[in-house]
């Protein structure tokens, strides 16, 4: 294996050349996106953790074999979360809702954004607004999960989120306004305070 | 530890470990660049054929429907949407439509397909191939097309062609064939699309000249040693074996359907309008075609 002194300082594009000289630099890219991918494949399933990684074993065999399939058009993040969304996708397509007790924890900054956006009351205190948003979550329809999760939790952006889900970006921006529609009509009947 | 830290679900090192000796127990390796490339070559060669042929479906669908019988409607007493309904050529259309289909789906797995509408994508391609297909048109692809199916494909005057179908109607007044011998009195036998022989009648100076509606008839103009053009016949069945013809016209698309053995006239009992057997006995003089495609005969030297 080639080592690298500073493997942070390179791309994901640059990475991907480097392991498709050497493989032995695959870990690099694992332990770039393993805990990222860990927690948007836990936030779409509510899998265990044990579940969780061995879906993720599955994807960092998937994005292994179809390296030279990575086109640098596009962002290698979108590329492989596309490959986990996918993964999820067929892995999980059968689990039907799970217990919330392996919903991942949902960050702050996250958490303000969503009920910013959704129209939440901004004085409701946020660790009931955390519980209240993964209660909503794991309730709503897969189809409006992925798209909240992917805008509010992992921080996408439109042509990222329409590059993962590989639906025209009109497409998202319609189903994530439905999504959030979605959100609100379950928040009101949870009885949780808007704005409106 | 951070708010931000908390939410995050490490994983130990035991993972990279496990990952690692698989792809090294399965010997897993990254599939090959060509693979990839093989697969996007086909994605495209199978969207461009698709193109291809919807543009061929195109061009055959607007020489069809630029030869269609919507302006004698009157003449065979059906309306505009009787004709529409009786001799559109389905099977183009339905062809055509799974041929978008087929480059709908091939650019949506392109590589950057996904990123456009269902509507554009659609729209895109209909719109590719009619501009294709209206240039085969004008190059006379559509005609050669028709030709080639007309002589070859299996049910053409049921499905790819429905207008020769429509036109084998003698009880309706609608009768298609190629014209078998000629009589001094304007009579003829017709030789219809299942060898069956009917004896002609033009009624009296009704035998009218459709041609000038037909600006596609140049083609129809015939020397002597061509084999006669199919025609149709707009007029009444008076017997088995006779129809009066008040009009009659050239046939067009479908006419090389005619050239198949055993639909058309058979060649050893001469198919062409000069000297036969009856002309003979009759003491008749074989006719001649005069102008584009309408038949006169001469006048026999007793008359």
């Amino acid at each position: 294996m080639t080592h690298y002194n500073n493997p942070d300082s390179l791309n994901d594009a640059e990475l991907v050349k480097i392991i498709l000289t050497d493989q032995e630099n695959f870990l690099y890219l694992v332990n770039r996106y393993k805990d990222k991918l860990l927690n948007y494949i836990r936030r779409l399933t509510n899998a265990s953790l044990e579940e969780a990684e061995d879906t993720l074993q599955e994807v960092f065999i998937k994005v292994y074999l179809n390296l030279n399939d990575f086109n640098p058009d596009l962002k290698f993040s979108s590329w492989i979360y596309r490959i986990t969304h996918n993964q999820v996708i067929s892995r999980h397509r059968k689990i039907k809702a799970r217990p919330e007790g392996y919903m991942v924890d949902i960050e702050d900054q996250a958490a303000r954004n969503l009920a910013a956006d959704i129209d939440i009351v901004a004085a409701t205190d946020l660790t009931i607004l955390k519980q209240k948003i993964t209660t909503i979550l794991n309730q709503i329809a897969p189809k409006y999960r992925e798209i909240l999760v992917l805008k509010f939790l992992e921080e996408k952006n439109y042509q990222e989120i329409s590059d993962i889900l590989k639906k025209p970006a009109g497409t998202v921006a319609s189903q994530l306004n439905k999504a959030k529609q979605e959100f609100k009509r379950e928040l009101v009947k949870q009885k949780f305070i808007l704005n409106i | 530890m951070s708010e931000e830290k908390k939410t995050m679900t490490p994983i130990a090192d035991i993972f990279d470990q496990k990952l690692l000796s698989k792809i090294k127990e399965e010997r897993i390796s990254p599939k090959p660049r060509w693979h990839f490339l093989l697969k996007n070559y086909v994605i495209w060669i199978i969207g461009s054929l698709a193109l291809l042929i919807g543009a061929g479906a195109v061009s055959v669908l607007t020489y069809l429907m630029t030869n269609n019988d919507l302006g004698i409607r009157h003449e065979i007493n059906k309306t505009w949407g009787e004709v529409l309904l009786l001799t559109l050529p389905y099977f183009w259309l339905i062809l055509l439509g799974l041929l978008v289909f087929v480059i709908y789906y091939n650019i949506k797995h392109t590589k950057r397909g996904y990123r456009y509408p269902l509507w554009s994508v659609l729209l895109a391609s209909i719109l590719a191939s009619i501009i294709l297909g209206e240039a085969l048109f004008l190059f006379g692809v559509g005609e050669k097309i028709d030709g080639i199916l007309g002589r070859r494909a299996p049910l053409y005057e049921f499905f790819i062609n429905p207008q020769l179908d429509f036109w084998s109607r003698p009880e309706e007044g609608r009768l298609v064939g190629v014209p078998l011998q000629f009589f001094g009195d304007e009579r003829f036998i017709l030789v219809d699309r299942d060898q069956k022989e009917w004896e002609i009648i033009p009624a009296s100076s009704t035998v009218e000249r459709f041609l000038e509606k037909r600006p596609f008839a140049p083609e129809m103009m015939l020397d002597e040693n061509e084999p006669l053009p199919p025609i149709r016949l707009i007029g009444k069945q008076i017997s088995e074996q006779e129809f009066t013809a008040e009009i009659i016209i050239p046939l067009l698309p479908g006419r090389a359907f005619f050239d198949r053995p055993g639909h058309g006239p058979n060649p050893s009992n001469g198919s062409r309008c000069l000297e036969n057997k009856n002309n003979k006995k009759n003491n008749e003089r074989p006719c001649v075609l005069e102008g584009e495609g309408t038949m006169r005969s001469h006048p026999s030297p007793n008359n």
